[in-house]
């Protein structure tokens, strides 16, 4: 055991930050926020948290600290601007507020070492520190989909409106998404620094959208659990399988856009509908359904249910 | 276009419109629309299709931004409130098209109309959970609670919402043609359970296309056509109208007789 | 004035590509995330086989511009196409969609990247060289000229194809009202794919023009470009040729300005901050029209 985990130490602690950059964007996704601003947040998290080691002499955890509560305000600031977008055009916006991140630290100069990024920033940070920030972060999204909390955000997703109906402040959630979409991003980038004592500007780019995206499409959208299954899988499936690693993009950008096609609710999603349908066959005989049998009536009005037949996929895209 | 004289002796308006109305662009959905909803009693809406019905139910629920009027519940004017608020006042709402979680468990649903309206303490969740429960009962769905929407008839995911709604605790009930696609004989036991609810004294607005059913179940019916209210009155009388068997009957007249 | 040529050629460029992309947007409403990933993937097919067979100007472009084609129906074909069919409501297949594109566009980049093991390629084995000529003062090559040509002229042609022609009026049907046009007789999936293969065709026009002008393209041009297009689009405004045509004439100018005024790494916030600006201060664009939707 002890072997095993000093040989794949560094693997273990990729999961866990890339999981984490990948939570930062399933949360507001999870709302039906088409953000991608925790990418933007990961830069700013990572930049503020090395600035704040290497140029203010700050220690690890206050520079973490700094860096992921500045990515959580700027990142609400951001959502206050944005939240009426919806759809691709709230995508763009953000992924356009990623790249700029990545623009202006090309540009911040001595500050933040231009096109080359900033070095030397060796924070203190253990895998088992990771660990607990990942557990703290996980325990409150699973408390986020867990009872009440968990269906109301289905409902702001899945319909706004009806959600509106229901009494939820949708905008509130909306605006807070934003918050912790930042806090987590900006966390996520802040901690991968100081593991990794540096940070360029090349690595805020659309490929990191991307990462995160795929993780989450192939895990699961619905659930930090989802997540976690598609960050072991980007993580691992190299390590395992050396041909994978030879082929990774293409061999990703298949899994993607096959999973975008038949599973849009990724392993995750897969296994829960079997769970359900085998649930279901055991569970008791369905009671004579009165009246369901009967024809619609003859009026005119009564618009047939016209529902596409989708197999049930129980994810959340 | 005759404007409904009150009578004195009517009971209490727990909600009032006066001069409703609801553009879109050029489109009059709704144009100036006056009238009250008696304190107890269930109030029925007819009109043909596209005649602003459903977007006079959104209006009243701050679903559509209004153009221009007024909007009173419980003496209050709360025409300027936040949609979400206004389930909060204890006004609400199904949908022409229903709207459920597909992938959460029936029970889920009828829960979800208790969720923002009570707190989460361990009490309260199981007042909820009882009320979810009862709503359940009473639109007949209880043996159901554990099925997914997706796997339930159009009759049965309407009394799922009817039961969201229910599990609300409303003070006004607006229901957008809860029979939809329903038999004749789940349509007779909606209309019970609405006038079950109007026995407790829970008012209600319903929009429903079926003129028998409405005949039988609401106090007062009032006729649409073109975003205006064109009658107001007595069921049998607003149906013998020439005015509203000319704008609506005409054509239906025939089935329903 | 010679800024103004060089502004006139970028832009072209900039306007073949976003051309694609905005037709298959607002008309059969799929935003292809792969259109950056077709655009060099065609290039560099073209470049490819001229590696092997000297290939003259046109069939290098015309190579580049089958590729494309063939590439952008198949992506819409084998899946976009399944995952509309697959989704439940229109917010789930918007996100199925630009993540299926991103997952395809990973596909052909990750192949130029290893075939060219990240170096940027051209077309140094065509028979075709750059002239240069001399009017009024101003340098112009003869790459340039037919840039500015083939945008100008295809974006006008497909402007006023889209507004006359009867098959335009059908795919602006389906943009409008997918259900409408299906009662008009449209075929939505063959005039689904039959766009894509234009979007394509003009993504794999503007990739062997790009390399004609610039001599080299580097992979990740592509991410860069779709980007720069969603600016342009939503600059106009979506459904609105004519805006994208003024907003890549505007990208290009607002570029050319930073360039000039030697602040080049900032070029990129260019169109990220353009993008911003115009969804905060006018979401529909400038020519586009307040969207209507009905519940
Ligand atoms: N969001 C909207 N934007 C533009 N026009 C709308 C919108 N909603 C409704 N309308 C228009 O307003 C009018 C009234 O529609 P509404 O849905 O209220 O009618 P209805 O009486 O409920 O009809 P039905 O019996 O078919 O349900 C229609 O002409 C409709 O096209
Ligand atoms: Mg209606």
């Amino acid at each position: 055991m002890i072997d095993w985990y000093t040989a794949n130490s560094v693997v273990i602690q990729a999961t866990m930050t890339t999981l984490l950059l990948a939570l930062s964007i399933q949360l507001p996704l999870r709302m039906g926020v088409f953000s991608f601003a925790g990418v933007g947040c990961f830069g700013i998290g990572g930049y503020t948290a090395a600035i704040a080691f290497t140029k203010f002499g700050m220690g690890t955890w206050t520079a973490v600290a700094f860096g992921t509560v500045l990515a959580g305000v700027l990142c609400y600031l951001l959502g206050l601007l944005v939240h009426k977008l919806t759809g691709l055009y709230l995508g763009m916006a953000t992924i356009a507020f990623a790249l700029i991140v990545s623009v202006v630290a090309t540009n911040g100069g001595s500050l933040t070492g231009g096109a080359s990024g900033l070095f030397g920033a060796l924070g203190g940070i253990t895998n088992l520190h990771v660990f607990l920030l990942l557990a703290v972060v996980i325990i409150g999204l699973a408390i986020s989909e867990a009872g009440r909390f968990g269906r109301k955000i289905d409902t702001v997703r899945e319909d706004p409106e009806l959600a509106v109906a229901l009494g939820i402040n949708v905008t509130r959630y909306r605006k807070l998404t934003f918050l912790a979409s930042g806090l987590i991003g900006g966390l996520a980038g802040a901690v991968t620094t100081l593991l990794r004592s540096t940070i360029t500007p090349a690595e805020v780019n659309f490929h990191l959208v991307v990462v995160a995206l795929t993780v989450i499409i192939i895990g699961g959208s619905s659930s930090w659990l989802g997540a976690f299954i598609g960050a072991v899988f980007i993580t691992w499936l190299p390590t395992v399988l050396s041909f994978v690693a030879e082929w990774e993009p293409i061999i990703y950008g298949f899994v993607v856009a096959l999973a975008a096609i038949f599973l849009p609710g990724g392993i995750l999603g897969l296994v829960k509908d079997l769970r359900h349908r085998r649930g279901a066959r055991r569970g008791s005989t369905p009671p004579p359904e009165e009246g369901a049998a009967a024809p619609p009536d003859d009026e005119p009005h009564a618009p047939e249910p016209s529902r596409t037949p989708v197999p049930s996929q129980g994810g959340a895209l | 276009m005759s404007r409904p004289s009150h009578d004195a002796a009517e009971p209490q308006m727990i909600f009032e419109a006066d001069d409703v109305a609801v553009h879109f662009g050029g489109v009059k959905a709704v144009d100036g629309l006056s009238f009250g909803l008696p304190e107890g009693k269930i109030v029925g809406i007819l009109g043909p299709n596209g005649s602003g019905k459903s977007t006079l139910v959104g209006a009243i629920t701050r679903h559509v931004p209004l153009t221009r009027g007024t909007l009173r519940f419980l003496g209050k004017d709360y025409g300027n409130d936040r949609a979400h608020l206004v389930p909060h006042r204890g006004i609400a709402r199904t949908f022409q098209t229903v709207r459920l979680l597909e992938e959460r468990t029936v029970l889920e649903n009828v829960l979800l109309g208790t969720d923002s309206l009570s707190g989460g303490g361990r009490a309260e969740r199981r007042l909820a959970h009882e009320r979810a429960q009862v709503a359940m009962q009473r639109t007949g769905c209880e043996h159901l609670a554990k099925e997914r929407p997706d796997e339930l008839s159009y009759g049965n995911r309407r009394r799922v919402e009817i039961a969201r709604a229910i599990a609300m605790e409303p003070k006004l009930l607006l229901v957008d043609e809860p029979t939809a696609g329903m038999g004749r004989a789940e349509k007779e036991e909606v209309s019970a359970l609405m006038m079950s609810l109007r026995a407790e004294g829970l008012t209600q607005l319903i929009v429903e296309h079926d003129v028998q059913m409405m005949v039988d179940t609401c106090d007062i019916l009032l006729a649409m056509n073109f975003g205006k209210l064109i009658v107001e009155g007595e069921p049998r009388d607003v149906v013998r109208n020439p005015a509203v068997q000319e704008a609506y009957l005409g054509k239906q007249a025939v089935n329903h007789a | 004035m010679q800024e103004l040529l060089n502004t006139l050629t970028l832009g072209s460029i900039y306007l073949l590509f976003a051309l694609g992309m905005a037709l298959a947007w607002s008309t059969i409403g799929i935003l292809n995330f792969a259109h950056g990933a077709i655009f060099v993937f065609s290039a560099f097919s073209a470049h490819f086989i001229s590696d092997f067979v000297p290939l003259s100007m046109p069939a290098i472009i015309l190579i580049s511009v089958l590729v494309g084609a063939t590439l952008s129906a198949l992506t819409q074909w084998l899946a976009f196409e399944p995952i509309l069919k697959r989704s439940k409501n229109h917010r789930s297949a918007e996100l199925r969609i630009l993540i299926g594109g991103i997952g395809v566009a990973a596909i052909p980049i990750a192949l130029v990247d290893w075939a060219t093991a990240s170096a940027p390629f051209g077309f140094a084995n065509s028979s075709y060289s750059t002239q240069v000529y001399e009017i009024m003062g101003l340098r112009i090559t003869n790459t340039s000229l037919i840039v500015i040509i083939a945008g100008v002229g295809i974006a006008v042609g497909l402007t006023l194809w889209l507004r006359r022609s009867r098959q335009g009026l059908g795919l602006r049907a389906i943009g409008v009202d997918s259900e409408t046009a299906s009662l008009m007789g449209v075929n939505r999936t063959v005039m689904a794919i039959g766009t894509m293969a234009i979007a394509g065709g003009l993504a794999g026009l503007a990739g062997a023009l790009q390399v004609f002008q610039l001599q080299a393209m580097g992979v990740e041009t592509g991410d860069q470009l779709l980007i720069k297009a969603f600016a342009m689009i939503v600059l106009g405004g979506l459904g609105s040729m004519a805006g994208v045509i003024l907003g890549a004439f505007v990208l290009a100018g607002a570029e050319s300005l930073i360039f000039a005024a030697n602040m080049g790494t900032w070029v990129d916030a260019v169109s990220f901050g353009l993008i911003f600006l115009v969804l905060l201060v006018r979401p529909q664009g400038i020519f586009g029209r307040q969207e209507v939707r009905r519940t």
